[in-house]
C-alpha cells in the first residue's frame, strides 16, 4: 500500500488541474518524480512542489494500492480523481470543479464542499461528499444525453441543479436538499433525496426511480399520481413509510417512478395545484 | 528545393504502376521526371508509394457543420489532442474542428477533399472554413438541386439558360460543379413534405425530380464541366428505394458526355453518391433487405455511371445533409436531438446524431450493403471510397474500411463470431463473397478513381507535372498477406510514414510536422460570360424581392478564397 500525501504550502487565484495527478498514473511515482513534475495552472505549468510538499510512503503496484491525501483548501484545484479507475482519494477540505467525474473506480471522500460538476458520467466507484456540492452532481456533460452510469455518489449537504441529469445508472443519495430538476432526462438509476426538492423533480425522465423524503416544490403536469403506497421499493431497497406514487414523465411516454412523502406532501393529495404560490401567481397573471 | 523517394514500391493506377520498385522525384511542388545529384533523399525502401489520396465525397466545411458543432458538444470532447509546436488543438470527433479535419486527412496521406454541399447563399462562409482547413485542397460543389430558379428552367426545358445560370452561380460562389441533393425534396420539405419516387412533383413547381436530374446534366455536358452532375438521389435510407435509384442512373443514359477538353478527363455522366443508402430493398425495415447486387449490375452494365459507397462504420456519428426530410424520418425513429435549417429559396439542411451499432439490425445492414458494392462493382474505375463523412461514419475510418475490404476473412469472422448482427448473413449476401482488394485496386479507389471522376488534371497522379502529392505507408507488400493482417493495414493507413503535400512534408511516421494553407478548386465558364449578364438580370427582380441579402452581398468575392485554383473551362 502506497500513501502520496500532498499537503498545501500555498494557493492559487488561477485553478490547479489534477486531471494527471490520478492514482492510474502516478502510483509509481516517487517523490523525485513529483519534484520534477509540472501542473497545469491556467495555459502554464507551474512545479507541483510549489503548492504542495508531497510525501510518498510505501509501494504499489496498481492503482489500486494508492491512497492519494490532499490537506488543506482544494477550493482551486480541479479534477480531483477524474477518470479514475481503482484506489483511494482524500481530501480533508474543500475541492473545485469535476471531482471524480468520469471515474471508473475507486473511492473519493471530500471532507468539505465541491464546486459543482462533482462525479459527471462516472461508471463505477464511490464519491462521497461531506459538504454541499453545486450544479450537475451526476449529471452528463452538455450535449450528452448519458449521464453517470454506474456507481453511488453520496453527498451530506445540499446538491445544486440538474443533480442526475440524464442519470443511466448508480445511486445518487442527497442527504440535504436539492435545486430544480434533480434527475431531469434520466432513464436509469436511483436518485433518493433526504431533505427537500424546489421544483421539477424527474423532467422528461423515461425510467429510474426518484425518492423525496422531504417536501416537494412543483412537480410537472406530465407526472401521474397513482395514489398512496406503503413501504414501497425500488431497486430492490425497501423504503419505510407512506409515499404519493407518480409515474412519469408521460411528456416522453416516460415509465419512471417518483416517490415522495405523504405526510409531508399531504397538500398535494386534495389539490394539487393550490399549493404553489408561484404557480398560481403565474396562472393569476397569465388570467389577467 | 528537389527530392526524390527512393525505392519505394509505387502504386499509381492512372499510369498502370502496379507495384513497380522505383524512385519517385518531385521539385518545387510537381512531380517531375528526374532531378539531380543535389536533390533530398527520402529513403523509402520497401514501403508502399501512392498519389496522396482525393476524398470524392465529404462534409467538411460550411453551415451544417456549424450547427453541429453548435448542438453537438458532447462530440467536441472525443478525439482532444493538445497542441504541438506544429498544430493547433485538436478537438471533436465525427464533426472535428476546421483545422483538425485538416490534421486528420494529413495523417492518413490525403490532400484533396471534396466538400459535396455548398448552398450559393451560405458559399461565403464555407470558403471563410475551407480557408482554416490546412493541408487540403477543397473543391466545393454548390447545389442546385431545388434551387428555385433551376426549377423553373427545368420545367421550361430552358437548358441555355440553365447552362448560363450554372456558369454564372459557379463563378458568383467559387463552386466547382453540380450537386444535387433529393432533388425537389428539400423544396417540398419547406411545405413539411417530401418527393417519394423519381416523377413527384415539387409543389408549386410543377416540376419532377426526373426533370431536374436531366436539365442539369444536359446543362453540365453543355458546359462541358470537368465533373458530372454530382447526384443524391430521391428516397435515401428508405427500404424500398432501389427502383428510385435505378431510375434516376438511368434516366441520364441518352445525355452525352461533353466532348469538351476540360470534361474529357472523366468517363462518366453521372456521378451517384453515397450509393449504400440507395440500395434498400423491402417495404418497410422490418422486411428491408439488401439490393446491392442489383444496383451494382446496374452500374456494371453501364459505364457512365460512378459512385461513391458511404460506408457505414459502427460508429456514434453525427447526420447531416441537405435533405432535410430525410434528417425528419430519421429523427422520428432514432428520438435523438434534431436541427433543421432553412436556405431560402435554395435548400435545406437537417442534422441528426446517430448511434450505427454492429448489435443493430439496420446498421449492420447498412454496413453489410455497402461492402456489398465495393465487391460487386467489377472496376473499381466506378467506385470510390467514403463514408459520406459523418454521415456513415467519420473519414478517419477510411482505414479500417481498407482493411475490410482487403480481408475476406476478417469479414467473415465478423459475421461468424456474432460481431455484427445476423441481418448481415441473412439479408445481404456479403457472407458468400471472397474477392478481396489489393493495394493496386484500393489506389484507384481512393485516389486515381476519384481524381479522373472530378476531372482532376493536376492530382491523382505520379505523373510528371502533377501536384507532388503523395502519400507513403510503412507497409511492404512484397513481404505481407493483407488478407491475414487487417489489423496492420488499419494502422499503417491510419499513420502515414510521410503525406506530401505540393512538394512538402507535412506527415512525418504519422506526425504532422507542418502545415499548409488548403486551396480552392473552383470552375471557372470561359465564352458564357453574355449569356450570364442576361440571366442575373433576368433573376435579379425575383432575387431583389424574395431574398433577405443584398446581391453584392450575396456574391463571393475573391478576397474569400485567397488560395485559389481556377480549373478554366472553354464553354464555347
Amino acid at each position: 500500500m502506497k500513501t502520496i500525501t500532498f499537503d498545501q504550502k500555498k494557493t492559487s487565484s488561477i485553478a490547479l488541474e489534477f486531471d494527471e495527478l490520478i492514482t492510474d498514473n502516478i502510483y509509481a511515482w516517487t517523490e523525485a518524480d513529483f519534484a520534477e513534475y509540472k501542473v497545469p495552472v491556467g495555459n502554464s505549468r507551474f512545479p507541483i512542489t510549489d503548492y504542495f510538499d508531497i510525501t510518498v510512503e510505501g509501494e504499489a503496484e496498481s492503482p489500486a494500492e494508492v491512497k492519494m491525501i490532499l490537506n488543506g483548501d482544494c477550493g482551486r484545484v480541479k479534477y480531483i480523481g477524474c477518470k479514475m479507475s481503482a484506489g483511494e482519494v482524500v481530501v480533508n477540505g474543500n475541492a473545485d470543479l469535476h471531482v471524480g467525474a468520469e471515474m471508473s473506480g475507486g473511492v473519493v471522500t471530500v471532507f468539505g464542499d465541491v464546486e459543482a460538476h462533482a462525479g459527471r458520467e462516472m461508471s463505477g466507484g464511490k464519491l462521497e461528499i461531506m459538504g454541499n456540492t453545486k450544479e450537475y452532481c451526476g449529471a452528463s456533460y452538455i450535449g450528452e444525453w448519458r449521464g453517470m452510469t454506474g456507481g453511488e455518489i453520496i453527498v451530506h449537504g445540499n446538491a445544486g441543479k440538474q443533480c442526475g441529469e440524464c442519470l443511466t445508472g448508480g445511486k445518487i443519495r442527497v442527504k440535504g436538499d436539492c435545486d430544480i430538476l434533480a434527475g431531469i432526462h434520466m432513464t436509469k438509476g436511483t436518485i433518493e433525496i433526504d431533505g427537500n426538492v424546489n421544483r421539477w423533480p424527474g423532467g422528461q425522465m423515461k425510467n429510474g426511480n426518484i425518492i423525496i423524503h422531504g417536501k416537494v416544490g412543483r412537480l410537472l403536469e406530465g407526472f401521474v399520481e397513482q395514489g398512496i403506497v406503503e413501504n414501497p421499493v425500488a431497486d430492490g431497497i425497501e423504503y419505510p413509510g407512506k409515499y404519493i406514487e407518480y409515474k412519469g414523465d408521460i411528456a416522453l411516454k416516460g415509465k419512471g417512478t417518483l416517490l415522495i412523502d405523504a405526510e409531508k406532501n399531504r397538500d398535494r393529495l386534495s389539490t394539487w395545484i393550490e399549493y404553489d404560490d408561484e404557480y398560481n401567481a403565474v396562472r393569476t397573471y397569465q388570467k389577467q | 528545393m528537389e527530392y526524390i523517394l527512393k525505392n519505394g514500391i509505387v502504386y499509381d493506377p492512372a499510369n498502370e504502376v502496379n507495384g513497380e520498385k522505383m524512385d519517385v522525384c518531385f521539385k518545387d511542388g510537381k512531380i517531375v521526371e528526374s532531378v539531380s545529384g543535389d536533390a533530398k533523399v527520402l529513403d523509402v525502401t520497401d514501403k508502399i508509394v501512392m498519389p496522396a489520396g482525393v476524398d470524392p465525397h465529404a462534409h467538411v466545411a460550411g453551415p451544417k457543420l456549424v450547427v453541429g458543432r453548435l448542438y453537438r458538444p458532447e462530440d467536441e470532447r472525443r478525439g482532444v489532442a493538445q497542441k504541438t509546436k506544429v498544430t493547433r488543438p485538436e478537438a471533436g470527433f465525427s464533426i472535428p474542428s476546421c483545422p483538425t479535419t485538416g490534421y486528420r486527412y494529413s495523417r492518413m496521406g490525403y490532400g484533396t477533399v471534396c466538400e459535396a454541399a455548398m448552398p450559393p447563399l451560405e458559399a461565403k462562409h464555407t470558403h471563410e472554413e475551407i480557408n482554416t482547413i490546412p493541408n487540403i485542397d477543397i473543391n466545393p460543389l454548390p447545389l442546385f438541386g431545388n434551387n428555385w430558379f433551376v426549377m423553373e428552367y427545368a420545367r421550361e426545358n430552358r437548358i441555355d439558360d440553365l447552362a448560363a445560370f450554372i456558369a454564372a452561380f459557379l463563378r458568383i460562389s467559387k463552386g466547382y460543379g453540380v450537386k444535387i441533393v433529393n432533388p425537389c425534396g428539400s423544396e417540398a420539405w419547406g411545405w413539411g413534405m417530401n418527393v417519394h419516387g423519381y416523377d413527384d412533383k415539387a409543389p408549386y413547381f410543377d416540376v419532377t425530380s426526373r426533370e431536374v436530374v436531366r436539365a442539369l446534366a444536359k446543362a453540365n455536358e453543355k458546359l462541358g464541366l470537368p465533373h458530372s452532375i454530382h447526384i443524391h438521389p430521391n428516397d435515401l435510407g428508405h427500404p424500398g428505394n432501389v427502383p428510385t435509384t435505378i431510375a434516376t442512373l438511368d434516366s441520364i443514359k441518352d445525355i452525352a458526355k461533353s466532348t469538351n477538353k476540360a470534361a474529357s478527363v472523366r468517363d462518366q455522366t453521372v456521378h451517384c453518391t453515397h450509393l449504400q443508402f440507395h440500395s434498400y430493398t423491402g417495404n418497410s425495415w422490418k422486411d428491408a433487405a439488401s439490393g446491392a447486387e442489383e444496383v451494382a449490375d446496374f452500374v456494371n452494365k453501364n459505364k457512365y455511371i460512378t459512385c461513391d459507397v458511404g460506408q457505414v462504420t459502427f460508429d456514434e456519428t453525427t447526420t447531416m445533409t441537405a435533405d432535410a426530410p430525410m434528417e425528419y424520418d430519421l429523427f422520428k425513429i432514432s428520438g435523438l436531438k434534431w436541427a433543421n435549417k432553412d436556405i431560402e429559396c435554395e435548400t435545406a439542411a437537417g442534422i441528426i446524431p446517430c448511434i450505427y451499432s454492429p448489435k443493430a439490425p439496420v446498421s449492420t445492414l447498412q454496413w453489410a450493403i455497402g461492402l456489398e458494392l465495393f465487391l460487386h462493382i467489377d472496376n473499381p474505375w466506378q467506385v470510390c471510397l467514403t463514408t459520406d463523412h459523418p454521415n456513415a461514419g467519420p473519414f478517419i475510418r477510411y482505414p479500417k474500411i481498407i482493411s475490410w475490404l482487403m480481408s475476406a476473412d476478417k469479414r467473415m469472422s465478423m459475421i461468424d463470431n456474432g460481431e455484427v448482427h445476423k441481418w448481415a448473413s441473412k439479408r445481404t449476401g456479403l457472407g458468400s463473397i471472397d474477392r478481396e482488394y489489393d493495394f493496386y485496386d484500393i489506389a484507384t479507389i481512393s485516389r486515381a478513381a476519384p481524381a479522373k471522376i472530378h476531372g482532376f488534371q493536376d492530382r491523382g497522379a505520379l505523373t510528371p507535372g502533377y501536384n507532388a502529392d503523395i502519400a507513403v505507408y510503412d507497409i511492404n507488400p512484397n513481404d505481407f498477406d493483407a488478407s491475414k493482417n487487417p489489423e496492420a493495414v488499419e494502422a499503417a493507413f491510419s499513420n502515414a510514414y510521410y503525406t506530401i503535400k505540393d512538394g512538402q512534408v507535412v506527415v512525418k511516421e504519422g506526425d504532422i510536422v507542418a502545415t499548409k494553407q488548403s486551396h480552392t478548386i473552383w470552375t471557372n465558364v470561359i465564352g458564357y460570360e453574355e449569356e450570364e449578364k442576361q440571366i442575373i438580370d433576368s433573376i435579379m427582380p425575383f432575387f431583389t424581392q424574395y431574398y433577405s441579402v443584398k446581391w453584392e452581398n450575396y456574391q463571393v468575392h475573391d478576397h474569400y478564397v485567397p488560395n485559389p485554383v481556377r480549373v478554366d473551362v472553354e464553354a464555347k
